[in-house]
């Protein structure tokens, strides 16, 4: 029978207090890029009221958009390619939204919330054979092109590819990425909460109606949030490219977690995406960490969000801070 | 006997099902065109189980494959540990889909259209993982082995007697007994959907609340959908891979499942047999555009095109599209729910069938007002002798 000895847990888990730190750093790392990727997607259903399935495929560009300019150029600049490809996804969102998104919001489809969930899982099949014949199907990996300084200073040290607090180490690359999305998250932050166009988001979100009433021209708020969004998965594909192998496929898992994650957080609050997101990332940095059959821990990764996903939908669908549907 | 539109479409149902039948024959028994057919299929029942559920009842489920990966698993797992024979195992397949697809329809009952979505992805993709994690059970990533049917000699028997090719390949007696059940199952779907559940499945997608206060048991019809089309798919899952030998899990990712659905939306969601043959058209254009022949000379032209992910060989005289056939097939999804949301298939079958009766209704009503008129018309130019009003009025 199946039930072989190994799934008990006979071993004595030597969870010491560093152990536990450091999953606890590690989930917070994973999970701020988590969180930059889910507020694109509550952005998009914020504004347009749609959930987009294929906000893992526009990561999956933004990575390979970041591995085909370092390939192709050697020296060029690692944080340029990131703009260039958020720039990319930017773009491919605003003309994806302008032709198949415009005629729902104007009433032109037959039905719309039938359109709105398939539009996109559309797109997303588009996306992912079209980069598969692009690029073809093996793993990709893109070059480092950021390396810690070397030190030393007793408790804290770094060496090109690890930064030690104590005895805990943590991926240089990693680290990169999580500061880089933390810089773009508060940079959102800062669109969101104090320009007038992160206003006009925001009452578009709020009360469509009544943001036209003021001004504020919604279709054009729509295709915004949407490229906005896209761009926001555009970059954590873009910093994380470096650090883990890339195929097609990559976005199909990401598009997962980030539902976990609005779903969590609350579909539409930018709050709930951000703890959302590290919500995430530390369960499962925990969950794996902590799982008493190591041999399948990593396997199981993925489902402890799914899981949670789950139980959410069940339980309270609004999640933490989320309006109605 | 005056020509009717509908008789064209008896013609091509007919002819479809001389096709059917006569398929082997029709690409003389090779085996690759064998497959193909068989293939198609099993994905024209997936699709039209898919587009009862989703078309026909608004529940837009993704977990469709993971429901005919659990028909599959459990057939397979039956067979290997307690041994018993492919045919009980299949049966026993099918009602634990059932009961399973019961229970998601229960806990569907309160997500609406995106909600339910998310739900059911993520119920795929959990079962997905945990199949894959679970190596001792499963057989995870590698797949697990499933054996084949033993057809009993006298139903041999009477096969060689109709089919006299029946032995010519494996593939013959799989390809005959997915033609069947995908008859059975669209011929039960079918009658479904002209009954009184088919009026429910419709009301429940319009407006549950108009359902429910006109009489339909929403719970139950809901349900009902999910059971049926789980049930639907678990078998024919069960039956293509007993057939083909193998199960892996990653039959279940979204992928698979978005092609399934790619085939239901551009054969027609609301339409059963629109789906189907949707499926079958889009399963056996992907084979042939597998390969373009070309002319050598315009293929040397060609030949940048080897950068760009297509294989070119001059040999053969062919065009190796791989991907790109697929990145053609998504374009037309967009395209096709942008533009012709009822698909493409389902229209034409809906025109030749419905448009008819309700022409000869307002011809031969236009024709009786007509008569009336000239009554009228006789009245009005003869003089009047009748002066009460009463005889004039018709």
């Amino acid at each position: 029978m199946w039930l072989a000895p190994e799934v008990v847990p006979t071993l004595v888990l030597q969870v010491s207090a560093t152990y536990i730190v450091r999953l606890l750093l590690e989930g917070l790392l994973i999970g701020v890029i988590y969180a930059l990727m889910a507020l694109g997607l509550t952005l998009i259903f914020s504004v347009l009221n749609i959930v987009s399935f294929a906000h893992g495929e526009f990561y999956m560009i933004g990575g390979y958009v970041v591995f085909l300019i370092l390939r192709n150029w050697k020296g060029f600049p690692g944080l340029l390619a990131i703009f260039a490809a958020a720039l990319v996804t930017f773009v491919i969102g605003a003309i994806f939204e302008r032709l198949f998104l415009q005629p729902m919001a104007q009433g032109k489809v037959d039905r719309p919330n039938e359109y709105a969930i398939l539009i996109t899982f559309g797109l997303s099949f588009f996306l992912q054979f079209f980069v598969l014949g692009l690029m073809g199907p093996f793993p990709k990996k893109a070059p480092r092109f950021w390396s810690l300084p070397e030190l030393d200073l007793g408790f804290l040290r770094m060496t090109r590819t690890t930064l030690f607090l104590g005895r805990i180490p943590l991926s240089a690359g990693r680290l990169f990425a999580a500061l880089i999305a933390l810089i773009a998250l508060a940079a959102m932050l800062y669109f969101m909460y104090r320009t007038w166009t992160g206003w006009a988001l925001q009452a578009v979100s709020q009360d469509r109606n009544a943001a036209a009433v003021v001004g504020i021209n919604p279709l054009n708020m729509n295709t915004l949030a949407f490229a906005l969004g896209g761009m926001l998965a555009g970059l954590a594909g873009a910093v994380l490219v470096t650090v883990f192998s890339w195929v097609p496929w990559v976005g199909i898992t990401a598009s997962a977690k980030s539902f976990v994650i609005i779903v969590l957080g609350g579909m539409g609050s930018i709050p709930g995406s951000l703890l959302g997101g590290i919500i995430l990332g530390v369960v499962e940095s925990l969950g794996t960490g902590l799982f008493p059959d190591p041999a399948r821990a990593q396997a199981y990764r993925d489902v402890f969000g799914l899981i949670i996903f789950a139980l959410v939908l069940l339980v309270k669908p609004t999640g933490l801070f989320g309006r109605e549907l | 006997m005056t020509f009717r539109r509908i008789y064209i479409l008896w013609g091509l149902t007919g002819l479809f099902l001389l096709g059917l039948v006569f398929y082997p024959l029709i690409v003389d028994l090779q085996p690759y065109w064998l497959l193909v057919g068989f293939s198609a299929l099993f994905y024209a029942i997936l699709a039209s189980s898919w587009s009862l559920l989703a078309g026909y009842t608004g529940q837009f489920s993704f977990a469709h494959m993971a429901f005919m990966g659990l028909g599959a698993y459990t057939s397979g797992i039956l067979v290997r540990d307690l041994g018993w024979a492919p045919w009980m195992s299949t049966v026993a397949g099918v009602l634990l889909a059932g009961v399973v697809g019961m229970i998601i329809g229960y806990l569907c009952l309160r997500l609406r259209a995106t909600y339910l979505a998310l739900f059911t992805i993520a119920f795929a993709e959990i079962f997905r993982l945990v199949v894959k994690a679970e190596v001792n059970f499963t057989g995870g990533p590698n797949g697990l082995e499933m054996p084949p049917y033993t057809i009993p000699e006298g139903v041999n028997r009477v096969m060689r007697a109709i089919f006299p090719f029946w032995d010519a390949h494996q593939y013959v007696p799989s390809y005959y007994i997915m033609a069947l059940f995908f008859f059975l199952s669209l011929f039960v779907m079918f009658l479904l959907v002209r009954s009184r559940y088919g009026l429910f499945f419709r009301a429940v997608r319009e407006d549950e609340e108009a359902a429910a206060a006109l009489g339909v048991h929403v719970v139950n019809t809901r349900v009902l959908a999910f059971v049926v089309s789980s049930m639907i798919a678990a078998l024919a899952g069960i039956l293509f891979h007993h057939f083909i030998g193998l199960i892996v899990p990653d039959e279940m990712q979204i992928g698979r499942m978005s092609l399934v659905i790619a085939m239901a939306v551009i054969g027609g969601s609301q339409n059963l047999i629109g789906a189907a043959i949707g499926a079958i058209f889009i399963h056996f254009s992907l084979e042939w555009l597998q390969q373009i022949p070309l002319p050598v000379p315009v293929l040397e032209q060609l030949l940048f095109l080897e950068n760009w992910g297509f294989n070119i060989d001059l040999q053969a005289g062919v065009l190796r599209t791989n991907a790109w056939r697929m990145v053609g097939f998504g374009l037309l999804l967009m395209l096709t729910l942008r533009f012709w949301q009822n698909g493409l298939i389902s229209p034409i079958i809906e025109w030749l069938a419905r448009k008819e009766a309700v022409e000869e209704v307002a011809k031969r009503f236009q024709a009786e007002r007509a008569m009336d008129a000239v009554d009228n018309v006789a009245e009005i130019t003869e003089p009047v002798e009748a002066t009460n009003p009463s005889e004039t009025a018709s």
